[in-house]
């Protein structure tokens, strides 16, 4: 197997947010403009029929339907307008990010120039998503602006959702007050692709904003609310519904176990929980942040049995570093290798045919480069830097390991 | 990735023409109604209302058309994104292994941004996440930016004076650094046209560097070609290359000193965990099929995992005769010809005798488990 050949495939797989979210956002844009044109168009021509109906009986009547018509249509051109702006902005953004993955097919071998490039572009996008979805802002907007993307400077917010992260945040924030407003809103927003879903998420706000009416004992409130807005749930969660009514019977300050929990504060920062993860399915967005995924992957195939251990220990390896990444490493399995593979301690090099390893007296092995150099340098003595022992260079054999 | 851009382009094309369109339809519209009601206004009669009224309705009703158009090809590329990316990532590999480590994954990416000399990024991260960037680092890589900076430009005292400062720990370490450095101020020279100046810096130079004797030599010799370098046998002292070189050379060199790595490990970690995650994926859904059985959970991924030369940091010893990797209690083991195999091998080669002899399974060499020596790799 050539280790060094790219999967185009599996990594294209990788960054299908990167394609879906635009692709879903264009999608919203698009569907509300021809919502848009279809119903003022059914208008305009309901209007004229009307109209004219009436063209030869009532004039004054008709002119002024029309003139209400011409004022809508002003107002349907406005409208289309901006949604043009926002389509225009998710049109150029998909196209940049298709050109940005085909430039990946196009490289060949993980062991190059382009790919080291491309994957540092890569880095960024993780890295500004990692920081995005926890809440940052300065710091992600200032690594996408200003990253080692090699492209225009325009172009390189292209590569992240931004925008889409503030709006979340700003749903989020308001639910940390504890306001449902803004997120019944985007529910409202986002109806149709939520209820494929199966989402149910818009129940727990309702159900939430009842348990507020009824910790504020404005009961005759709270019944109208639940009559309003819980009943059309009653399809499926009628045992939700049966308990949230028997909470009427008790105080907030309940030592009943199902009631306190309807009461517990703790509510909130699960309705916050909900949104995200229903937020990030909507743009199909991963639940966790890719960060996470690749680091751990990563992690995994890097680490050996003999990375934690002072011997062996290699300062490029990042697992040996036992403070920082051999910390996040401690729990995720070792690299399967059904080969063996001999790196010398001293160069760092693999050893090969044309750099065959040499054992010295003391079972200590190390590449013929390195021997050969150090002997070059001391009159043929060898010093094993991991016992300190000296010995002659010809007392090193050659070792065969398949 | 062809067909789907081919598909996005007409969705590119179509949404331009959709504008214009739209803009043009709704102006003639707006014209039509109002010829429309100027009709109704003058009290013409019914078919001389009728027929702006008709255009009206023929537009609306085209502009409906165009979107459904629009509409359509835009589907018809989500449907090719649909088909071309259907692999459910939240469903693949996550050990959650990083849970409540969030904190140390914070300062590794702070670490991270100083390392990559975007210190910017890094104040404003640790501004926002609370995390703590030692000071002695941002330091020790302010440094370093600074002379790499330096050595962008061509100016190469500052990596000189760092180079003489740290002397005694590069040469321990084999590092060739400052040597290269002079030779590229010595070349300097010579194409600045000064061969006397050349030759005084390598007099009060090249001196501490006899172990470069051969290379010396061949600097000395180029002065005799100073005015046309570039068409003589030492044409390649002008190779560009020479300057990128010395940049990676000079940062590997710092950053060694430090005991670092000299490429940012959060690059490496996570690039060849870019290159791993297609074989975890396939792999998932495999074992998933299975028995849905925890593997993360083991000590031992199932499935090698193609890394590059560059990122093999370790020996891996896997015993040609069982497949069983080394370890501590069944290590590597060197038999009298050379061939190693692990130390299970060995004794099941030598029915548990220490004394026996036994055939080595590679060679035709003959020997007992006794006189097998362990090795370190």
């Amino acid at each position: 197997m050539d280790s060094s050949k790219l999967n185009h495939e599996g990594l294209l797989a990788l960054d299908q947010p990167l394609v879906k979210v635009p692709l879903e956002q264009l999608k919203r844009a698009f569907r509300s403009s021809q919502k848009h044109v279809e119903k003022e168009m059914a208008a305009v021509s309901a209007q004229l029929e009307s109209a004219l109906a009436k063209a030869a009986a009532k004039p004054d009547e008709a002119c002024s339907a029309i003139d209400a018509t011409l004022s809508r249509l002003q107002g349907l051109k406005r409208k289309l307008a901006e949604i043009k702006t926002e389509e225009d902005l998710y049109v150029g953004r998909t196209k940049l990010r298709l050109e940005h993955l085909a430039e990946m097919t196009r490289i060949s071998s993980a062991d190059s120039e382009a790919f080291t490039r491309w994957s540092k572009t890569r880095l960024s996008r993780i890295l500004v998503d990692y920081m995005l979805r926890k809440g940052l802002s300065t710091s992600p907007a200032k690594l996408a602006a200003d990253s080692h993307i090699e492209v225009a400077p325009a172009h390189r917010l292209d590569f992240v959702d931004i925008e889409l992260f503030a709006q979340s945040r700003r749903i989020e924030d308001a639910l940390r007050r504890r306001s449902c407003a803004e997120c019944l809103q985007w529910c409202s927003e986002n109806k149709s692709s939520l209820k494929k879903m199966k989402s149910t998420l818009e129940f727990s706000l309702r159900l939430q904003e009842y348990i507020e009416l009824v910790r504020a004992r404005n009961l005759p409130q709270a019944i109208s609310h639940a009559r309003k807005f819980l009943t059309p749930w009653s399809d499926t969660h009628m045992r939700e519904i049966q308990q949230a009514m028997g909470m009427l019977a008790f105080s907030p300050k309940t030592a009943c176990g199902a009631y306190k929990a309807l009461f517990d504060d703790g509510r909130w920062e699960m309705l916050t929980e909900q949104f995200r993860a229903d937020n990030y399915a909507l743009n199909s967005l991963t639940l966790q942040p890719l960060l996470h995924m690749t680091l751990q992957a990563g992690l995994s195939s890097l680490k050996t049995r003999t990375c934690y251990q002072p011997p062996t220990r290699n300062i490029n390896c990042p697992v040996c570093d036992a403070d920082t990444f051999g910390y996040l490493a401690e729990k995720l399995p070792c690299a399967h290798h059904v080969n063996s593979c001999i790196v010398c301690r001293i160069t760092g090099r693999i050893m090969d045919a044309d750099n065959p390893p040499l054992v010295l007296p003391n079972g200590q092995v190390y590449s013929s480069w390195a021997l050969q150099d150090m002997a070059l340098r001391n009159n043929g003595a060898v010093t094993c830097p991991a016992t300190g022992s000296t010995f002659h260079v010809s007392e090193a054999r050659k070792a065969f390991i398949m | 990735m062809d067909s789907l851009i081919k598909d996005f382009e007409k969705v590119a094309k179509r949404q331009r023409t959709l504008k214009d369109e739209t803009s043009k339809t709704l102006d003639a519209l707006i014209q039509r109604l109002s010829e429309t009601k100027a009709a109704i206004a003058e009290g013409a009669g019914p078919t001389a209302c009728a027929k702006p009224a008709n255009e009206a309705k023929d537009l609306a009703g085209k502009l409906t058309e165009s979107y459904k158009d629009m509409q359509s090809v835009l589907y018809k590329y989500a449907k090719s994104v649909e088909k071309r990316f259907k692999t459910d990532l939240d469903n693949i590999w996550d050990p959650r292994a990083f849970d409540d480590k969030d904190d140390v994954l914070c300062r590794t990416l702070a670490i991270h941004f100083v390392r990559e000399g975007r210190f910017d990024i890094a104040e404003a991260f640790a501004a926002e996440t609370a995390v703590q960037i030692p000071e002695t680092l941002k330091a020790q890589f302010l440094e370093m930016f600074f002379i790499q900076e330096a050595l962008r430009k061509r100016d190469i005292a500052p990596a000189i004076q760092w180079a003489a400062r740290h002397r005694g720990e590069l040469e321990k370490r084999g590092s060739m650094l400052e040597f290269h450095l002079h030779k590229l101020q010595f070349v300097q020279h010579l194409v600045a046209g000064e061969p006397l100046a050349a030759l005084e810096y390598a007099k009060a130079n090249f001196g501490a560097f006899p172990r470069h004797l051969k290379e010396i030599q061949q600097l000395m010799c180029s002065i005799l070609f100073a005015s046309k370098l570039s068409v003589s046998p030492y044409a390649n002292l002008l190779n560009p290359h020479l300057w990128t070189d010395i940049q990676t050379t000079f940062c590997r060199d710092f950053c060694m000193l430090l005991g670092l790595s000299s490429d940012s490990p959060l690059f490496i970690a996570v690039t060849a965990g870019t290159t791993a995650l297609p074989t975890i994926i396939k792999m998932s859904s495999i074992m998933k099929d299975k028995s849905g059985l925890e593997w993360s959970q083991q000590g031992e991924l199932p499935v090698e995992i193609p890394l590059i030369d560059a990122y093999r940091f370790h020996s891996v010893f896997a015993c040609p005769v069982s497949k069983e990797p080394g370890t501590e209690e069944n290590p590597p083991m060197m038999m009298p010809c050379g061939h190693v195999i692990c130390k299970e091998s060995l004794m099941r080669l030598g029915k548990g005798n220490l004394t026996s002899r036994f055939k080595c399974p590679y060679c035709p060499l003959e020997s007992t488990a006794a006189q097998a020596l362990r090795v370190h790799l």
